[in-house]
């Protein structure tokens, strides 16, 4: 039995609360009786906030979809980069071995894993579209900050792949303090490369 | 039978009406699945909402005043 998709149930929720809405803006007299003004409060207050959290809540976990993250113009390059047909590609590495949930690539790895980061992507990402539809797009597209390595080390730390690398116990300190850089110093420096994509192959995933 | 609006049926008519926009407005958002769809949500339809709410809450204060 397929079940209905909390999306699916959110749009039912909305056709049932205009239905209602607009059954009390028509027929107003409904609300003389005292079902009818419990049925008024129902339609004019408690759906309508049900339904704006919930659609909050929609929007922000589709915001957090590759799709979503892929759908403007500008990231199709960094799109492509993830079916690189190279493991020193460290983005291509991870979702192609799904290491990281494929459906959330970009959300997983550019997110703040701090108190409120995930606020703080949503914040940045209204920075995105603020740029896209009326802002100038810069030529080279940067973080707004450095990499921080506790993005990589919310899956790696305590990893026994990670942990058995001599390397990195070695320097582990400099990795959490951030004096080195996962990304950019020297070790794992081949991140999406766009500039580089019409040089190398691809990988097709099988369907 | 007198069908005629109260005052406060009345009342209700703006704020309904607010309400099916913003609600209108949430379900194209929903249907919609780019990055201008979350504006239109929060900005268009949470508007809508709030002043559909308001007026609403506003117009059983009212009628009681």
């Amino acid at each position: 039995m397929h079940l209905p998709t909390p999306g699916a149930l959110l749009i039912a929720l909305l056709l049932i609360s205009v239905i209602l809405v607009a059954m009390i803006v028509f027929r107003p007299a409904i609300t003389n009786s005292r079902e009818g003004k419990m049925l008024a409060f129902l339609a004019f207050l408690i759906l309508p906030v049900l339904c704006m959290f919930w659609g909050a809540s929609e929007h922000i976990d589709r915001s957090k979809q590759t799709q979503f993250c892929l759908s403007c113009h500008v990231m199709e390059p960094y799109g492509k980069s993830l079916y690189v047909d190279d493991p020193a590609y460290v983005p291509a590495a991870h979702f192609q071995n799904h290491r990281i949930p494929v459906e959330e690539a970009c959300y997983t790895c550019h997110t703040d894993y701090a108190l409120y980061g995930g606020l703080r992507a949503k914040m940045e990402g209204l920075q995105h579209i603020y740029v896209q539809y009326l802002g100038t797009i810069p030529k080279t597209i940067t973080l707004f900050k450095p990499f921080n390595n506790r993005e990589c080390l919310h899956c790696h730390l305590g990893a026994r792949s990670f942990e058995s690398n001599p390397i990195h116990m070695a320097i582990m300190d400099s990795i959490k303090s951030n004096q080195m850089s996962c990304v950019t110093s020297g070790c794992h420096d081949t991140v999406h490369n766009v500039a580089n994509l019409d040089h190398v192959k691809f990988w097709s995933p099988v369907q | 039978m007198n069908i005629e609006a109260t005052g406060v049926q009345r009342s209700l008519r703006l704020p309904g009406i607010l309400l099916i926009l913003g609600l209108a407005t949430e379900l194209i958002s929903l249907l919609w699945n780019k990055p201008l769809a979350f504006i239109l949500f929060a900005f268009v339809g949470g508007v809508f909402f709030l002043a559909g709410i308001l007026l609403y809450l506003f117009s059983l204060v009212s009628a009681r005043a």
